[in-house]
């Protein structure tokens, strides 16, 4: 038995009832065993993965929404599931329904990027990397031929793609042409190595004498990417050995909870003043120093900015001669970001 | 709590009991909104069920409600029935009328559903009605029909076996494998067939022969040919089977690669190690291309690993870290990709440790332990001292030691109890291996107080250094004094005989400081209620009583550095991992037969009874009567040659006669051990005295044991011996190793070898033929074969040479292992003899 065979697949179980759903936990699960049981049904027979794809799941079981709930109220017809199966199962293009039709013509692409990042002691950027999702959401009638071509192409280290994707243009000349599904879906990932810097920077200093430890936090914006910085937070756990705390901070709020986790809420980070966070900690009694440094959990999202640089250049339609809306956005958030004092 | 038990047990009694009524009353119902009420109905039983509450007594009401054209009602209604006819045989039979009527709906999606829900009762006696909708199902126009029926056989053949034979199921399903348009359909096809094959094999030849098949071109083409219209499971399942297929030529493994190239690009990472596997087996003969494939595969892999779920990240590390033991440069420049993130579960953080401890060369020790040290003060404690050990474990591949002896020493300072245990343990292994820093250890080691040592190991460590160093350690004979005596409060043996030697090694180099200790410590051992202790005492003491420098002799020799620590996994068991990559064995680093196979359990009872010959030997401190030693003898070549007509019961009476005897028996594989056994129980059973016995037995052990190898019997080699590639390769896969041997290269041979050509010609000339060769100077890799003269017995010789070291590495494998010895010294003389005039 392939390992990973048997864990991708129950990652996506997990996806498909979260989408469905929208929330995969014990209660979700119990209001709803008929669905589970009927999108099990179509995932999986004898031990062995067939329709995974949450867009043919959809047209053969539909989610229960607001939607259904209510034209089930006015119709009084209130199956589910839907009467036919869809065309695309004998369709040589598996991911997309047979012929989808909409008023509007629209393609929305984003692009999500996470930064890792470790900090080591001495605020050494040891390790940055991005992994980036290129997500889409597409509207079109008919059945459209797409083209995506980056300006940068060369950035990415490793792609990852939908199977919707040829590769061969890829190989050659680095453009994505595809045939996309219908609705929202995760287009490509990739991932960008070795940056070279962090857009903001996290200083703690500890110092400890005599079983009692100063513990100082500066956050502050390093390279100002043009758009604010904003949900920053920074969360760390207090050392076992230590009895108490006593944190205030020049901006947002402090929180520290029994379990010795303490969190750092600062919002989005002022223009004119760097935030600080500065306090004492007390220690075991018997102990001088500290010796366990926590790490330093940082969260941030940034709206219309990828830090990984990389840029759409063209998004273009073949085959379907109607006009449509694109839209461009993007967005990178902190993954694992660590800094170590 | 019994009160509140028994009121929710008759509350669902009372809730079943009333689902029941409703539901009767419903079951004859035509009024309009019917569906609506059976459906919150069904979905009560159907949830009742799932919680675990027996709504079985429902069986008749829910089966008289199944007459219904509401398709999720049908489906709830298939559920329940599904789930409770195994245990209600009886009533199973009367869903199967609806059930076929359902089988034959307009609607495609009904017909699957009452197919699938029909496969599903698992009833024995119920089968002759599945053959008909099965039959009629697989010829459905509708490929969602198809598909269900293709897996339903499969579940045909696990009630029944012969029922599906007998309707020629799966001669139907071959044909619907190599013509069916959907491609569901055919990867259904392909895994029910696999299954059914695999288990008709053991009785069958016509399945074995068909399994077999799905192997050959023909069907591996078929499949490639559509492999990017297969579901990306399906997909899996199609590079499995090209793993396993045998390319005729080197273009052929070409075009299969390119074919699959993009699949490493693929989202679903089951995709991306399935393609990496066919990768690998495909390219085991071409040493270069291999090199190729795994700078292909890094960085998808690598991606792999920081993308996903931390159960992803962990199957594809043991991958990597497969991988990275067979060519550990690969991920050289990648370390960085191993530094442990603070949120990872601790099961991939310790993967990671082991990767970072595995990528380690000269080049980048430096930023590793750096990163590793930072570790060591990690909250996670487990972690932090995993961390401590693997930077003992890089200092002991030699890369860098210097700087790495001054961070162990830092973390002996670090004043934490585990960090100083770990370092504690690691500055011994260290000095073991390299005694030059034992002035800059022991300096620091002195000033640690053994009372805040507690951890056994590290405790036994600390003492062993004391013992060892007792000479430049001011004041270790007080230490060790103090130490015994608290003889009494230390409670792990392993300690306690640790002490014991260290004293006796202190005492030979500073006398008379140690002599009271001693004296405390062999009487404390002599009354110590463990067996080992007590023995080692009563060793020692008599040792000394005999003759103290015979003594210093045993207890503290000169010693020589450990050049390299045992290692826990042969390479044989890690070649075996390697076959079987893509599956558990990888995760588990066990080949699948150790957690599958129950007889494997052999090798242990082996090792029993090696134990039990090394307790004879042990016994023999004094003088053994001739007849027992014979009474041994037998037993031992019984239990392990199992010949026991053979033996001359005239020879036994002295141990010299043993040797000769034994030799005329040589083909028995377990022979040296037998010479072994045979030769440490005579040597006792005439040796006088124990201090002299000690050294005869392993004196004579050595001495015998070569001298009594069977001289190797005249072996000739077919000169015109012909292999292909491909028969090569599946051989390789197949036989174990029966040798794995380092030789010395003459410098004329290391001279000669420029190229891999001139070593190709040379062999052939002595009948050893070469299928491939690669590499650069100063390392060269060769795979040779030979063939026995007169005989089809093969040889396969993969053959490592670096010119740099003089040295040569050889694994040999063989159709027949008994003679793969004599072939062995044949290669070697062969060897030997290139270059010269």
């Amino acid at each position: 038995m392939p390992p990973l065979m048997a864990i991708e697949f129950l990652c996506r179980v997990a996806d498909v009832i979260n989408g469905y759903l929208g929330g995969l936990n014990e209660d979700s699960i119990k209001d709803n065993f008929v669905i589970v049981y009927e999108l099990l049904d179509e995932m999986i027979d004898n031990g062995f993965p067939l329709t995974t794809e949450p867009n043919i799941l959809q047209e053969m079981i539909a989610p229960p929404n607001i939607v259904s709930k209510v034209l089930s109220v006015v119709t009084g017809n209130s199956s589910n599931v839907s009467d036919t199966l869809p065309g695309s199962t004998a369709s040589c293009v598996p991911w997309r329904t047979a012929d989808p039709k909409y008023a509007n013509n629209e393609v929305y692409v984003d692009l999500v990027e996470q930064m890792d990042a470790t900090i080591n002691r001495d605020g050494v950027l040891v390790k940055c990397e991005i992994n980036g999702e290129v997500q889409v959401n597409s509207h079109i009638t008919g059945l459209p031929d797409l083209t995506l071509s980056f300006a940068n192409p060369s950035i990415l280290d490793d792609v990852r793609f939908h199977p919707c994707v040829r590769f061969r243009p890829w190989e050659s000349n680095q453009i994505l042409s595809f045939v996309p599904p219908d609705g929202q879906f995760k287009l490509m990932n990739y991932r960008v190595r070795k940056l070279k810097s962090t857009p903001i920077y996290v200083k703690p200093q500890l110092t400890s004498d005599g079983g009692i430890c100063r513990l100082n936090v500066m956050v502050g914006m390093r390279n100002d990417p043009g758009k604010t910085v904003d949900s920053v937070n920074v969360q760390f756990q207090l050392p076992p050995c230590i009895l108490s705390a006593d944190l205030t901070s020049t901006h947002g709020t402090v929180n520290i909870l029994s379990n010795k986790t303490c969190t750092w809420s600062i919002g989005r980070i002022p223009k004119d003043k760097a935030p600080s966070m500065s306090g004492t900690l007390v220690l075991e009694t018997g102990l001088e120093r500290l010796h366990v440094f926590p790490t330093f959990q940082v969260d941030f999202r940034i709206m219309g900015v990828a830090l990984s640089g990389l840029q759409i250049d063209k998004l273009d339609l073949k085959t379907v001669p109607y006009r449509f809306y694109k839209g461009f956005r993007a967005l990178t958030r902190a993954g694992e970001f660590e800094v170590r004092s | 709590m019994m009160i509140v038990d028994m009121l929710t047990l008759t509350s669902w009694k009372s809730e079943v009991s009333d689902l029941k009524l409703q539901l009767r009353q419903l079951a004859g119902s035509r009024a309009p909104g019917t569906d609506d009420s059976k459906r919150d109905l069904f979905k009560k039983v159907i949830s009742n069920m799932t919680i675990g509450i027996d709504v079985s007594s429902l069986f008749g009401e829910m089966v008289m409600c199944s007459a219904t054209s509401d398709i999720v009602l049908k489906k709830m209604c298939y559920l329940y029935v599904g789930n409770y006819a195994k245990v209600n045989p009886d009533l199973a039979l009367l869903t199967i009328n609806f059930l076929q009527r359902d089988c034959k709906d307009q609607d495609p999606m009904i017909r699957g559903l009452a197919l699938r829900s029909l496969c599903s009762l698992r009833v024995a006696n119920l089968v002759e009605y599945l053959v008909g909708p099965l039959g009629s199902g697989l010829k459905d126009n509708n490929s969602y029909v198809r598909t269900v029926a293709v897996i339903g056989v499969l579940k045909l053949y696990h009630i029944s076996a012969t029922t599906c034979i007998d309707a020629d199921f799966p001669e139907t399903l071959k044909h619907l494998m190599l013509n069916d348009q959907d491609t569901q359909v055919v990867a259904n096809c392909l895994s029910a067939l696999q299954e059914i094959w695999t288990l008709e094999s053991t009785t069958s030849e016509e399945a074995a022969r068909e399994r077999e098949n799905l192997h050959s071109k023909p069907y591996v083409y078929y499949f490639l040919n559509r492999i990017k219209e297969f579901s990306e499971w399906a997909q899996c399942l199609v590079m499995e089977l090209v793993a396993k297929y045998i390319p005729s030529d080197n273009s052929e493994i070409f075009d299969i690669m390119n074919l699959l190239e993009d699949r490493l690009q693929h989202a679903n990472g089951a995709v991306v190690l399935a393609t990496t596997k066919v990768f690998l087996h495909l390219t085991l003969s071409m040493a270069d291309v291999h090199q190729q494939v795994y700078e292909r595969i890094k960085a998808p892999l690598l991606t792999q690993v920081s993308s996903g779920s931390p159960e992803q990240s962990y199957a594809i590390l043991s991958h990597l870290h497969l991988l990275v033991m067979r060519a550990p440069y690969i991920f050289s420049s990648d370390y960085k990709h191993f530094y442990c993130q603070y949120n990872e579960p601790s099961y991939v953080k310790k993967l990671k440790l082991e990767m970072l401890t595995a990528v380690a060369n000269e080049s980048n020790t430096y930023e590793i332990v750096t990163e590793l040290c930072e570790y060591a003060a990690n909250v996670d404690i487990p972690i932090a001292r995993e961390s401590i050990r693997a930077v003992g474990k890089i200092a002991l591949q030699q890369y860098d030691v210097n700087a790495i002896v001054d961070r162990l020493l830092q973390f002996l300072e670090m004043e934490k109890d585990y960090v100083t245990s770990e370092a504690l343990v690691l500055v011994k292994d260290l000095l073991r291996k390299y005694p030059q820093w034992s002035q800059d250890c022991i300096a620091v080691v002195g000033n640690i107080s053994s009372n805040n040592v507690q951890e056994p190991k590290a405790k036994a460590a600390l003492i062993w250094m004391l013992g060892e160093y007792s000479q430049d350690m001011h004041d270790a004979p007080y230490v060790l004094e103090s130490l015994v005596e608290n003889w009494d409060e230390e409670h792990s043996a392993e300690v306690r005989l640790h002490l014991l030697t260290a004293v006796m090694k202190c005492f030979f180099k500073r006398p008379p400081e140690t002599q009271k200790a001693l004296g405390a410590a062999l009487a404390a051992g002599l009354a110590d209620f463990h067996q080992d202790v007590h023995d080692r005492a009563l060793f020692y003491y008599r040792l000394l009583q005999y003759n103290v420098s015979v003594a210093e002799s045993v207890v503290n020799p000169p010693k020589q550095a450990v050049s390299v620590f045992a290692d826990t996994q042969s390479s044989e068991v890690k070649d075996r991992i390697f076959d079987e990559f893509n599956s558990l064995s990888v995760v588990y680093q066990k080949p699948s037969y150790m957690f599958t196979d129950k007889e494997h359990r052999g090798t242990l009872e082996f090792s029993d009874e090696l134990g039990n010959l090394s307790i004879n030997a042990e016994t023999g401190d004094s003088v053994v009567p001739a007849q027992r030693v014979e009474e041994n003898d037998k037993d031992l070549l019984l239990s392990t040659t199992e010949k026991d007509d053979v033996r001359d019961p005239g020879s036994n009476g002295s141990a010299y006669n043993a040797p000769s005897y034994n030799g005329s028996v040589p083909s028995a594989t377990s022979q040296p051990l037998a010479d072994l056994a045979f030769s440490s129980t005579g040597a006792t059973g005439q040796a006088p005295a124990p201090g002299l016995a000690i050294d005869d037995l392993l004196g004579l052990d050595f001495s015998v044991g070569t001298a009594t190898t069977p001289s190797p019997p005249p072996l000739t080699l077919n000169p015109k011996a012909v292999l292909d590639p491909g028969t090569f390769q599946q051989k390789w896969r197949q036989l174990p190793i029966s040798l794995s041997e380092e030789y010395s290269l003459s410098p004329l041979g290391i001279a000669s070898l420029v190229t891999p050509n001139a070593l190709l010609r040379h062999m052939q000339s002595h009948s050893i033929q070469c299928i491939a060769s690669g590499g650069q100077s100063p390392n060269f890799k060769f795979f040779f074969f030979a063939q026995k003269a007169e005989e089809a017995s093969i040889y396969l010789v993969e053959c490592i040479i670096n010119t740099s070291s003089a040295k040569s590495q050889i694994k040999i494998k063989a159709d027949d292992q008994s003679s793969s010895q004599a072939f062995s010294t044949l290669f070697q003389s062969a060897l030997s003899k290139f270059g010269l005039p």
